[in-house]
C-alpha cells in the first residue's frame, strides 16, 4: 500500500462499494443464460456472512453414487460429507469422496478453451470462446459423413451418458464406445453379462452382507473400491455387530487386499482358480445335500462336470479344507458368495463369476435378507442406467482409426492415452484422426494430444441424477446440483452436447431438444412424481426443489427382488476352464496382478494431494509405485525393501520399488495402478510407474472384454534402491541390503 | 462421574476398522493439515493427526492384518502436558481433553518427545496450500505456522459449535450430536464419540463392553480412547 491511510470507515464505504459492484457484474446477459445456477449458490438474503449453508448432491469421484452434503461458507465449498438421508452411503464417505474438494481447487485446473497452435502434442495452445468453438465444431459435424465421427467415454453419469448416446444417435453415427480402467477393474461389463446368462437381467446383484453371517469373498475387493465401497463398508460394519452373532468372513484370491485383511480367513488361490474352488464347493454342497432339505439336488446338473479331487490338486486347496469351508458355507443360516473384479482379470472371468454365483443359488437362498438380490428397475426408460461396451468394441475403435476412417474423436470421461496397453497402439491410431476433441477438468495424457480441449465443470459445479447401481433395496434417483458458482470459464460436457444438437439441427436437435441441462433432468423426473417415495408434491416445481433439498427421491417400499435363474443356465453344467496367461512361463515366470489403488481407483486421482500422501491400508506406501512380492520369491531372486526392480513382459517394462509383501501368493506380483502420469497436474507428474503400457492386450472369449491379470512378467533386480515414502518404519530397510546409507 | 463438564470418549471398534483411510482423510479436510511431501514423509515427518497402523500377524500363508487406527490419546494423565515450559499444551476443565494452545507454542517439542502414542506433529515448514488450494481450508481451524506443535483436537471446534447451539436452545448437549470429522466419514461407524458423564450415551454403553482396553494402559496415561479388541473366529 502506498501512504495514503486507509480510515476503518473509508474501509467499510469501499468494501460497500465493491459487494454492490460484484452483484451489478453478476447480472450481465451472459450469466443470465445459466440463469439455473442462480437460486441455489446465492446465499438467501437474511443470512449472515460467515454462516455455513449445506448442499446436497451426488459424489463422482467413484461410480458409486453416494450422496453428499458439501459445507459452504461465503460462496466457497469447505468441507464434503455424506448426506445422513441418503439410503445408499447413510452419511459415511469414503477417503476418495472426500478428497473432491481437491479436484474443484486443484491448481493446475483447466480454465478455457483450448485450441492446438503447434504440432500436435507440443503443447501449445491458443484460446477461444465457447461460442465459438460449438460453431466450429458444429460446422465441422455438418459436413461429415456420420460413420466417421466416433465417442469413446468412461463409465460417465447416469445424465452425460443418456446424453452422449443420443448425440451419437442424432448424428447417425455408431454408439459410444466405453472404456475406462475403474471399470474394467471393477468386472462391471462381465458381471452384467454373468447376471444377463444366468438370471435374464441386465441389473447389478446386490450382496446384503450386512444380515450374512458367512460371507465368502471371491476377489471381491468390496471395501476398497469395488462397484459401492462405501454402501459395502456400511453394511461389513452391521455384519460385524450383529446382536449375538458375529458374522464370519473368508475371502479366497491370490494376493491379501485390504478387504481379504479383514477377512477372518485370507486363503491364497493361485491367480485365476477362484472359480474353481467355487465349483469344487458347490459340488461338495450338491453331492453331501448340505444346506436346506433337497435345495441342493435342483441343481445337481449344474455340477456335473466339476472334479473336486482335481481342483484341489490345482488349487493347493486339500479336499478336506474344501469340504470344511463347503460345511460351513452351507450350514450357515444366511450364506453369501460374492464374485468380485479380480475375477474379471482373468480369461476365465465369465464362468469364474458364475460359478460363484451359483453359490448362493444352492444354498437356497436368493431374493432375502442377507441374500443376494436385485435393486428395483427404473420406472421409465426416461431414466435409464448406464452400460458400458465391451473391450473388444474399444480395439474395433482403435482399427479404424489405424485405418484413417475415423475423422473426429470425442473423449469424455476417459484418459485412453494412459490406461490402455499400449501394444494395442492407441497413440498410434489417434496420431490419424484428423480431430481430436477431449473434455477434462485437469489437463491429462489424452487431452495433450488432442486438438480440442473443452474444460469441464466438476461434479461441484453442476446438474445431475445418477441411479446407483448396484443399489439397495430401494429404488434411488440421486440428485446432483451446483454447489459453487463455477470457478473458471468451464461447461458441463452435457450442455455443450445440447448447444452443438441445437447448432446442429435436424435430426440431432430432435433427439436432444432441451435448451439445458436443467430443463433435460426436469423432465427426467417426471415419471417419480407419482411414486411413493420421500418427496411428495403435487406439481413438478416442487418436486425439482425437494428433489435437490433431500438430495434425491427414494422409494418408500423396500423390495428384495429374488434373481430367477434361467432354464437354459440351470440345464448346462457350469464350466471353469484353468487360467492361462500371456507369455511364455520359462522366460516369464510370475504373473502380474494389477490392483485399484484404494487412493486412486484407477489412477484419475492421482492429481490430488490428500490421496497421494494417503498411505496404502496394507502397504502404508504413499507417493510411489511399489511392486509387491512374497518374501520367498524376493529371496530367491535376491531382492530386498526398497531395492527398485525392472517388471518385463512380453509387451515392454516399467520400474518400481520392490516391498516384500507376506500376503501374496509365490507365483503372483501385485502392483498397484494410478501412478506413472505424464501428465495430470503438479502432483502426479513423473512419479511412479504405469502398469496399463505393459499389459497383454488378451480378452474374454465371451464378452471380449480385457483380461487385465493374464499377463507374464519377469522381475529383475537393478543395483538401484529407492527408500518408499511409508508409514510404516523404514527402520532396518537399509540394514537389510548392508550397503550403507541410501539417497533420500 | 468425572470432574469435567464432559468426558469427552472415542471408541475405536477394532473389529469394525478395516483400514480404509476415509477417517485420515476426513481428519485432514477438517483440521486443515498440510500435505507434507514424499521427502518428509521418508523422514517419518508426516503431518496427519489420525494415522492407521497395520500389523502383520502370522505368516505365509496364514497371515492377517490388523489396523489400528491412532490419533492422540487425549490423557487424563498426559506426559506431554508437565513438559511445556509456556503452557502451550493443558488439560480442558471444561471437556476434560489435552489442548493445544498454538500462539503460545514456542516449538521446543518436549511435548512430542514425551507422548508415548507419537500423537503429535511438528510443523517443520510453513503449510504450502497453491491457489486456490486455499479455499478448502475450514474456516473454524486455524492453519499452523512452522515451528508449532499440533496434534488431534477431537475436533474442538465442532464440540464448540455443539455447545454454542445447545445453549442458544437453552438444553444440554445431545447424545450423537458432536461427531469428530473421523467417526462421521467412517463407513463402518467404528468410530464412535460422546460423553462418558452422561450413563446413557453410546460410549457409556460402548465403554463397558468386556472387548475395550486402552493403548499402553500399563503407563497409568488413561486415554481418553477406548479400543475394543478385533474379533476372532476359530470356525475355519
Amino acid at each position: 500500500m502506498s501512504s495514503y491511510e486507509l480510515s476503518r470507515r473509508e474501509f467499510l464505504k469501499l468494501s460497500g462499494l465493491g459487494a454492490t459492484a460484484a452483484l451489478i457484474s453478476g447480472c450481465t446477459a451472459n450469466l443470465q443464460k445459466t440463469v439455473w445456477m442462480e437460486p441455489y449458490v446465492t446465499p438467501p438474503e437474511e443470512t449472515l456472512p460467515g454462516e455455513d449453508f449445506w448442499f446436497a448432491s451426488t459424489c463422482r469421484m467413484c461410480p458409486a453414487g453416494c450422496g453428499i452434503v458439501v459445507r459452504t461458507s461465503n460462496g466457497r465449498a469447505r468441507k464434503i460429507e455424506g448426506n445422513a438421508s441418503h439410503p445408499l452411503n447413510q452419511g459415511k464417505l469414503c477417503a476418495r469422496g472426500q478428497a473432491g474438494l481437491q479436484l474443484l481447487y486443484h491448481p493446475d485446473r483447466l480454465t478455457q478453451v483450448l485450441k492446438r497452435t503447434g504440432e500436435r502434442g507440443s503443447k501449445q495452445w491458443g484460446t477461444t470462446s465457447w461460442e465459438q468453438i460449438v460453431d466450429e465444431i458444429a460446422a465441422e459435424l455438418a459436413n461429415m459423413s456420420s460413420e466417421r465421427v466416433a465417442f469413446l467415454t468412461g463409465r460417465l453419469p447416469d445424465y452425460q451418458a443418456m446424453l452422449v448416446s443420443r448425440f451419437m444417435d442424432g448424428l447417425g453415427g455408431e454408439k459410444p464406445i466405453v472404456y475406462d480402467a475403474q471399470s474394467v477393474l471393477d468386472g462391471y461389463v462381465l458381471l452384467q453379462a454373468a447376471t444377463q446368462a444366468m438370471f435374464d437381467d441386465k441389473r447389478l446383484p446386490v450382496f446384503d452382507i450386512a444380515q450374512a453371517d458367512v460371507v465368502f469373498g471371491f476377489g471381491a475387493n468390496f471395501l476398497e473400491t469395488w462397484l459401492s465401497p462405501v454402501a459395502y463398508g456400511l453394511a461389513y460394519g452391521a455384519m460385524r455387530s450383529q446382536s449375538g452373532i458375529r458374522g464370519t468372513m473368508v475371502s479366497f484370491e491370490p494376493r491379501m487386499s485390504m478387504t481379504a485383511a479383514n477377512s477372518d480367513r485370507w486363503i491364497p488361490v493361485p491367480a485365476g482358480y477362484e472359480g474353481l474352488v467355487a465349483l469344487a464347493l458347490g459340488k461338495i454342497i450338491v453331492d453331501e445335500r448340505l444346506g436346506h432339505d433337497g435345495v441342493a439336488d435342483k441343481y445337481r446338473a449344474l455340477y456335473k462336470k466339476a472334479d473336486v479331487g482335481a481342483i484341489a490338486e490345482q488349487s493347493g486347496i486339500s479336499v478336506e479344507q474344501l469340504r470344511k469351508l463347503a460345511h460351513l458355507f452351507a450350514t450357515a443360516h444366511h450364506p453369501i458368495a460374492v464374485p468380485g473384479g479380480v475375477l474379471a482379470g482373468q480369461l476365465n472371468g465369465l464362468d469364474a463369476i458364475k460359478a460363484v454365483t451359483a453359490l448362493n443359488l444352492i444354498v437356497g437362498h436368493t431374493g432375502d435378507h442377507g441374500a443376494i438380490f436385485l435393486s428395483p428397475a427404473p420406472p421409465s426408460r426416461d431414466l435409464m442406467q448406464f452400460s458400458p461396451s465391451s473391450f473388444s468394441e474399444m480395439i474395433n475403435l482403435i482399427e479404424r482409426m489405424k485405418a484413417g476412417k475415423v475423422d473426429v474423436l470425442f473423449v469424455l470421461g476417459a484418459n485412453p492415452v494412459y490406461e490402455i496397453p499400449e501394444v494395442l497402439g492407441f497413440v498410434d491410431g489417434l496420431a490419424k484422426v484428423k480431430r481430436v476433441i477431449s473434455f477434462a477438468v485437469i489437463p491429462d495424457e489424452t487431452t495433450a494430444v488432442s486438438d480440442i480441449v473443452l474444460p469441464a465443470h466438476t461434479y461441484l459445479e453442476t446438474w445431475g441424477y445418477e441411479l446407483p447401481n448396484p443399489g439397495k433395496q430401494q429404488l434411488i434417483v440421486s440428485a446432483q446440483q451446483p454447489i459453487v458458482r463455477p470457478l473458471y470459464d468451464t461447461r458441463d460436457p452435457g450442455d455443450v452436447l445440447l448447444a452443438l444438437a441445437d447448432k446442429l439441427g435436424g435430426q440431432v436437435a430432435r433427439r436432444l431438444p432441451w435448451p439445458n441441462l436443467v430443463t433435460f433432468i426436469q423432465t427426467r423426473l417426471t415419471s417419480l412424481q407419482i411414486l411413493s417415495g420421500n418427496i411428495t408434491a403435487n406439481d413438478a416445481e416442487t418436486f425439482w426443489i425437494h428433489w435437490l433439498q433431500s438430495g434425491g427421491w427414494w422409494s418408500q417400499d423396500t423390495v428384495w427382488e429374488s434373481p430367477n435363474p434361467t432354464e437354459s443356465f440351470l440345464n448346462t453344467p457350469l464350466q471353469v476352464n484353468e487360467p492361462t496367461f500371456d507369455g511364455d512361463a520359462e522366460k516369464f515366470p510370475l504373473q502380474l496382478l494389477p490392483v485399484a489403488s484404494v487412493a486412486f481407483g484407477d489412477g484419475r486421482h492421482a492429481s490430488l494431494p490428500w490421496l497421494q500422501e494417503m498411505p496404502d491400508p496394507t502397504t502404508t506406501v504413499s507417493w510411489d509405485t511399489w511392486v509387491e512380492i512374497n518374501p520367498q520369491t524376493a529371496a530367491s531372486l535376491d531382492i530386498q525393501d526398497s531395492d527398485i526392480v525392472k517388471i518385463r513382459s512380453p509387451y515392454g517394462e516399467i520400474e518400481a520399488v520392490a516391498y516384500l509383501y507376506p500376503g501374496i501368493h509365490p507365483n503372483v506380483i501385485a502392483v498397484p495402478v494410478g501412478q506413472g502420469h505424464t501428465e495430470l497436474g503438479r502432483w502426479a507428474q513423473n512419479r511412479g510407474a504405469n502398469v496399463w503400457r505393459i499389459l497383454s492386450p488378451q480378452t474374454e472369449p465371451e464378452t471380449g472384454q480385457l483380461a487385465w491379470a493374464a499377463t507374464r512378467v519377469k522381475v529383475e533386480a537393478t543395483t538401484k534402491r529407492r527408500l518408499l515414502p511409508r508409514l510404516e518404519s523404514n527402520i532396518g530397510v537399509d540394514r537389510a541390503r548392508e550397503k550403507g546409507h541410501l539417497p533420500g | 462421574m468425572s470432574k469435567y463438564e464432559h468426558h469427552w470418549t472415542m471408541i475405536v471398534d477394532l473389529d469394525k476398522c478395516t483400514g480404509c483411510q476415509a477417517c485420515v482423510i476426513a481428519c485432514q479436510a477438517e483440521n486443515n493439515i498440510p500435505v507434507v511431501g514424499e521427502d518428509e514423509i521418508r523422514k517419518g515427518r508426516g503431518m496427519q493427526w489420525l494415522r492407521i497402523e497395520r500389523y502383520w500377524e502370522g505368516e505365509y500363508p496364514n497371515i492377517r492384518a490388523r489396523f489400528i487406527p491412532l490419533m492422540c490419546q487425549q490423557c487424563e494423565n498426559a506426559p506431554c502436558e508437565p513438559v511445556c515450559p509456556v503452557f502451550a499444551t493443558y488439560h480442558s476443565e471444561v471437556d476434560g481433553i489435552n489442548v493445544q494452545v498454538y500462539n503460545r507454542c514456542i516449538g521446543t517439542r518436549y511435548c512430542a518427545n514425551n507422548c508415548p502414542y507419537i500423537a503429535r506433529m511438528f510443523n517443520w515448514f510453513d503449510p504450502q496450500f497453491p491457489e486456490p488450494l486455499n479455499e478448502q481450508l475450514n474456516p473454524d481451524v486455524t492453519v499452523r505456522q512452522r515451528g508449532i506443535m499440533e496434534k488431534c483436537t477431537f475436533c474442538i471446534q465442532r464440540i464448540r459449535r455443539a455447545r454454542e447451539t445447545a445453549e442458544a436452545e437453552g438444553r444440554s448437549i445431545r447424545d450423537g450430536e458432536v461427531q469428530p470429522a473421523c467417526g462421521q466419514a467412517c463407513p463402518t461407524n467404528a468410530i464412535i464419540f460422546g460423553d462418558l458423564n452422561d450413563p446413557n450415551s453410546q460410549v457409556s454403553r460402548l465403554a463397558a463392553n468386556r472387548r475395550g482396553f486402552r493403548l499402553l494402559e500399563e503407563l497409568g496415561t488413561e486415554p481418553a480412547v477406548i479400543y475394543l479388541k478385533g474379533g476372532e473366529s476359530n470356525v475355519i
